[in-house]
């Protein structure tokens, strides 16, 4: 009779409530900077990554400052499957894969309270 | 004292894993991706199966999955008629290359400055990653879908194995045909070997080895069940393979010797591969599992370890368990 392998641990599973790739891992830090451009020679590269990340951030906040001017107004969401609906928006939530919304008007009937996927919203406007 | 083999159960798909590969040894350990038909391919660590992170922007199944050998570029193929190129430190979509159908297969060359893709519109396309807005070289000749496309002899060919029933070797200036292998069946898989140029080729319940560059047969095995995926050992001593019965077998490469035969998985088993460093093979199933098997059972390695009897009843001993007794839990 064979005496079965032993085991440390079980493998760890994914993380329900994030994408993953953690930011505080040491390949990560090590590796993040330069995995934006890949080949080109360095001198050019920090001047354009600067000037990148000056964008992003410009972006970045400008996104977070919609969704703080979106809470608690009416939004109408397109998307796939040529669904639009109606919906009060409340938040979302840190890695942008989900909305909470109130009052969802649906062709069943308005839902109190329901998540959206983000994935399959194309594209949501709102009045300022 | 002979062990028992545990594997190691990789949960967090809810589909089917239809495709996984690694990626070449780093100084951060090497690395796994797992292609699903749940549209989320997943990054792993290679020796342990801890989930790294999900590639989420596929809007259909995902058929096929690549990392480049440092592991910082993944590529997929999917049902959602695109090829992604993605970040693989930071998950991020890098690119996003259409096509007009299903895509199945993707590849990156040595140094990662192109991808090879292929699937249901039988071409075959070359996208140079720095410049993707550029169109990419096709090569057409394959009368159905493409199951797998893979660069070879340092990047100056290409294999290609499609539902036409054919295997066929290019050369990739010319984009003609160099060689052809017809057989009586669609090949199920493919792999390719660099060093030693072997390629590992599946079809019907047969896993045939043959030279990469003269596409010569170098020996063929049958195997108890129909087989979808083999993997060669990097030392060329074992190869491993799974199919319909739900079991992996391991056979020595020299003598043909079926040596061991794994349950485990609750489904086919679609793709299995051994890791750049030959200490472990994973395995990708119907049951929506990845399975990591130990090639030489009793080894510390990974999140194996090898345990005297004495010490499993010690109470200085660190949590050590046996978990085949434990009751499988499915995906």
């Amino acid at each position: 009779m064979r005496t079965p392998m032993s085991v440390l641990r079980l493998p760890r599973g994914p993380d329900p409530n994030s994408r993953g790739f953690d930011p505080d891992s040491p390949r990560f830090i090590a590796l993040c900077s330069t995995t934006i451009s890949s080949s080109t020679d360095t001198e050019t590269d920090s001047v354009q990554i600067g000037e990148e990340q000056c964008a992003r951030s410009m972006l970045r906040e400008s996104f977070l400052r919609t969704l703080i001017a979106m809470t608690n107004k009416q939004v109408q969401f397109y998307m796939y499957e040529r669904v639009k609906v109606n919906a009060v928006f409340v938040a979302s939530d840190i890695d942008v894969l989900n909305f909470q919304v109130s009052d969802l008007q649906t062709p069943i009937g308005v839902q109190k309270e329901a998540l959206l996927r983000c994935q399959d919203v194309i594209l949501y406007s709102f009045d300022l | 004292m002979a062990m028992r083999q545990t594997p190691l159960t990789c949960s967090g798909h809810t589909r089917p894993v239809v495709d996984l590969a690694f990626s070449g040894i780093t100084p951060y350990g090497y690395f796994l991706i797992s292609a699903c038909k749940d549209g989320k391919p997943m990054l792993r660590q290679g020796d342990t199966g801890d989930w790294i992170g999900t590639f989420l922007g596929h809007k259909g199944a995902v058929w096929g999955a690549t990392l480049n050998k440092e592991a910082t570029k993944a590529a997929t193929a999917a049902a959602d008629f695109t090829a992604k190129v993605w970040d693989a430190v930071s998950g991020d979509e890098v690119l996003t290359l259409a096509h007009k159908h299903i895509v199945k297969s993707v590849n990156f060359t040595q140094d990662s400055s192109c991808l090879l893709t292929g699937g249901n519109d039988k071409t075959i396309r070359i996208y140079d990653i720095n410049k993707p807005e550029a169109e990419p070289q096709e090569i057409t000749g394959h009368t159905s879908a493409i199951k797998k496309a893979l660069w070879c002899n340092n990047d100056t060919q290409i294999l290609s194995a499609a539902d036409d029933k054919t295997v066929r070797l290019w050369d990739r200036t010319s984009t003609a045909v160099v060689k052809q292998l017809s057989f009586d069946m669609s090949v199920s898989s493919m792999e390719y070997i660099p060093d030693g140029e072997v390629l590992v080729i599946t079809y019907g319940k047969t896993i045939a080895f043959y030279n990469a560059l003269s596409l010569d047969l170098i020996k063929t095995v049958d195997a108890p069940a129909s087989i979808h995926s083999a993997s060669l050992h990097p030392d060329k001593d074992f190869f491993v393979a799974g199919g319909d019965d739900f079991k992996l077998y391991k056979y020595d490469y020299s003598t043909k010797e079926e040596l061991e035969s794994y349950k485990g998985h609750f489904g086919p088993v679609h793709c299995v591969r051994f890791s750049p460093d030959g200490e472990l093979y994973a395995s990708g199933s119907e049951d929506g599992t990845l399975r990591l098997w130990q090639t030489e059972v009793g080894k510390t390695y990974g999140l194996w370890k090898c345990v005297l009897p004495e010490e499993l009843v010690s109470e200085n001993s660190d949590t050590i368990y046996c978990t085949p007794a434990a009751p499988e839990i499915k995906a």
